[in-house]
């Protein structure tokens, strides 16, 4: 009995870690859609589509580096560059041109979706739609604890303790930062920041800058865990946007609790139910939390049309 | 606006062009006759598309998903009762309907982006559950099979004009074709009644809307059930052409395709669907013979549709946020 209640509290406590680790990369990619919908308000489907170019940079990148952790670094740079480029090209002028019209709420989302396909198209053209590695010198076996070996490997810590390090950044830089200032006032009230002497435009593509990094950090820090091919992000978008929505889409620290709630909640389903209802479970949850409190667990009540 | 027709005469015209184009079918080879079914099928799905989005004004992404489940209850409805095809398509259209209805009430209450990701989240859902329950499959998916050709077509007047076999293929071509312009007949009608004065009313300004006495709430429902109804006929009608449903067919891209074809089409415009289906059937074709062209490898054949169709999506709305013909109601 005792023993049976042994490898149930095993499973249970590995179960929870691997959610922890899953949840922090929806963390990093629900925290870039929040950097994205509070800098300029679009939800940007094509954050799955930058993620994955800035890994298969990455990936490029460690051939000639021979170091994953440098080849992050560039992913992260990559992603950020990338971002940056979408606003300021893409999405500025759609943004000036349907202005006050009846698609000034869908053309931005149609148009995010058509960079993703975009992305994923050129990524295809360029590296092929077969699976690649992209390995870390960090071991993928799991732990061992005396004679048993649960399923958290070094990369799982790698990922929790990655995407710690990036929400703390975040949280220092909006707090504490006069460019945080500046983001949040902006997101706040654009038309009151310009006045104040904010370049609001430039603001917004460094919200996009900001937001590329971190989907860049998720992507090359959860891709050595599985394969990398032009589509292998997809999912990455649904549970971020899903873990966004439950924190409240306004809210880093939503954005990061909502992931590891949402990675464990996920983690259980996988375990217990079965891998095939994970997304019609991320459908009803999702219902759910903007039926019930449609702020979010950290959002200020109120309100919620965009 | 445009010359008064009235939808009876309008109704004449469609029979019209519908006998036309299925005459047309003696005359051309087999590929081709198959992609008029295509085009028949994307025809429906993208008027379901332009009810919901170009008039009432709420984005799907989840339109894929809702034709999975068209596509499962005509399959499971055709192989489990036995019932004719016909009836099949409209359990399709039945079980879409009841999909929507059920969504609309979650969709009411969500706006813009919110209603975009958690219809997303619809489509990457429901097509995994047929790996759930034995019943729909598992990967492999189900065959549906509406069998031979029957001989009061074969050897009908019309299936002798031109040259040529009458195959499956030629036989999809004449169910589908009917239907799309049946389609687009209803869907008209709709859209220029007091329903679509309803969703534009509404789309153009909530607020005033209610103030004239229009239920916003239910009036959404109300579009997203009809719809849905029309994507889970042409799920039905996809299902029937490829002969089977299966998860690997309402992908993702699917949903994705779908809201391209109706940017192309301009979101508002009911005729221009059968441009954007024609286009999405076309791009893949076209652009695998530039693949061959340039010698591509299996990289440029797969990834040249997907890149040529986001670039056109981008560009459209770039180009023309409000749709290839802005109509504004005054």
């Amino acid at each position: 009995m005792l023993h049976i209640w042994g490898i149930e509290m095993k499973t249970i406590l590995e179960t929870l870690l691997i959610g922890v680790s899953s949840g922090s990369i929806y963390s990093l990619m629900a925290l870039a859609l929040v950097l994205v919908w509070r800098s300029t308000r679009v939800v940007n489907f094509a954050q799955a589509g930058q993620a994955i170019i800035s890994t298969y940079i990455g990936y490029e990148s460690m051939k000639h580096l021979h170091s994953y952790w440098y080849s992050v670094l560039v992913a992260i740079v990559a992603g950020a560059i990338l971002g940056a480029a979408v606003e300021a090209f893409v999405m500025r002028p759609l943004a000036k041109r349907v202005r006050g019209s009846a698609a000034a709420d869908i053309a931005p989302v149609i148009a995010t979706l058509g960079i993703l396909g975009l992305i994923r198209g050129v990524a295809g053209l360029i590296w092929g739609n077969t699976f690649v590695q992209y390995t870390s010198p960090l071991s993928g076996k799991g732990y061992t604890f005396g004679s048993t070996t649960i399923q958290f490997s070094p990369q799982n810590a790698a990922i929790v303790i990655g995407a710690a390090l990036v929400m703390a950044a975040f949280a220092i830089i909006f707090n504490f930062t006069k460019l945080g200032l500046a983001l949040r006032a902006s997101s706040f009230q654009p038309e009151i920041s310009r006045l104040a002497g904010i370049r609001v435009d430039r603001i917004r593509v460094i919200g996009w800058a900001c937001a590329g990094a971190a989907g860049a950090v998720a992507g090359a820090l959860v891709t050595p865990t599985a394969y990398l091919s032009p589509n292998s992000l997809d999912l990455l978008l649904v549970s971020g946007f899903v873990a966004a929505v439950i924190g409240g889409l306004d809210s880093l620290v939503g954005a990061g609790i909502g992931g590891v709630v949402l990675g464990i909640g996920f983690a259980f389903i996988l375990q217990y139910i079965g891998a095939s209802v994970t997304f019609l479970a991320a459908f009803i949850i999702l219902i759910f939390v903007l039926l019930v409190k449609p702020a979010g667990i950290m959002g200020k009540s109120g309100g919620r049309s965009a | 606006m445009h010359k008064r027709i009235s939808s009876l005469a309008r109704l004449g015209i469609f029979a019209a062009i519908g006998l036309v184009l299925i005459a047309l079918s003696g005359f051309v080879d087999e590929l081709r006759v198959y992609q008029g079914a295509e085009v028949a099928v994307y025809v429906v799905a993208i008027a379901s598309i332009t009810l919901l989005t170009g008039y009432s004004g709420q984005l799907s992404l989840g339109h894929g998903a809702i034709m999975a489940i068209g596509a499962y209850a005509a399959t499971l409805a055709f192989n489990g009762w036995h019932i004719p095809w016909m009836a099949a398509l409209a359990v399709g259209a039945l079980a879409g309907a009841v999909a929507g209805y059920i969504l609309g009430f979650a969709a009411a209450r969500l706006s813009g982006p919110y209603l975009a990701g958690t219809t997303l989240a619809l489509a990457v859902g429901i097509p995994s559950l047929a790996n759930q329950f034995h019943v729909l499959g598992g990967e492999q998916g189900l065959t549906f099979d509406i069998g031979d050709v029957p001989t009061w077509a074969s050897h009908s007047w019309l299936a002798k004009i031109g040259h040529g076999d009458f195959t499956t293929y030629k036989w999809f071509y004449w169910i589908t074709v009917p239907i799309a312009l049946a389609t687009i007949w209803v869907v008209r009608n709709i859209l220029t009644g007091p329903i679509g004065r309803r969703f534009k009313a509404m789309r153009s300004n909530p607020t005033a809307a209610s103030l004239i006495g229009i239920r916003v709430s239910s009036t959404k429902v109300a579009a997203f059930t009809y719809s849905s109804s029309l994507a889970g006929l042409a799920g039905a009608m996809l299902a029937m052409i490829l002969g089977l449903s299966a998860p690997l067919v309402f992908t993702l891209t699917l949903s994705f395709t779908l809201v391209t074809g109706a940017v192309l089409s301009g979101v508002s415009n009911l005729y221009g669907g059968i441009i954007g289906a024609m286009v999405l059937v076309a791009i893949p074709e076209l652009s695998a013979s530039v693949a061959t062209h340039l010698g591509g490898s299996e990289k440029v054949t797969a990834n040249l549709p997907g890149v040529v169709t986001s670039l056109l999506l981008i560009l459209t709305v770039l180009i023309l946020p409000n749709g290839a013909r802005v109509r504004r109601s005054k």
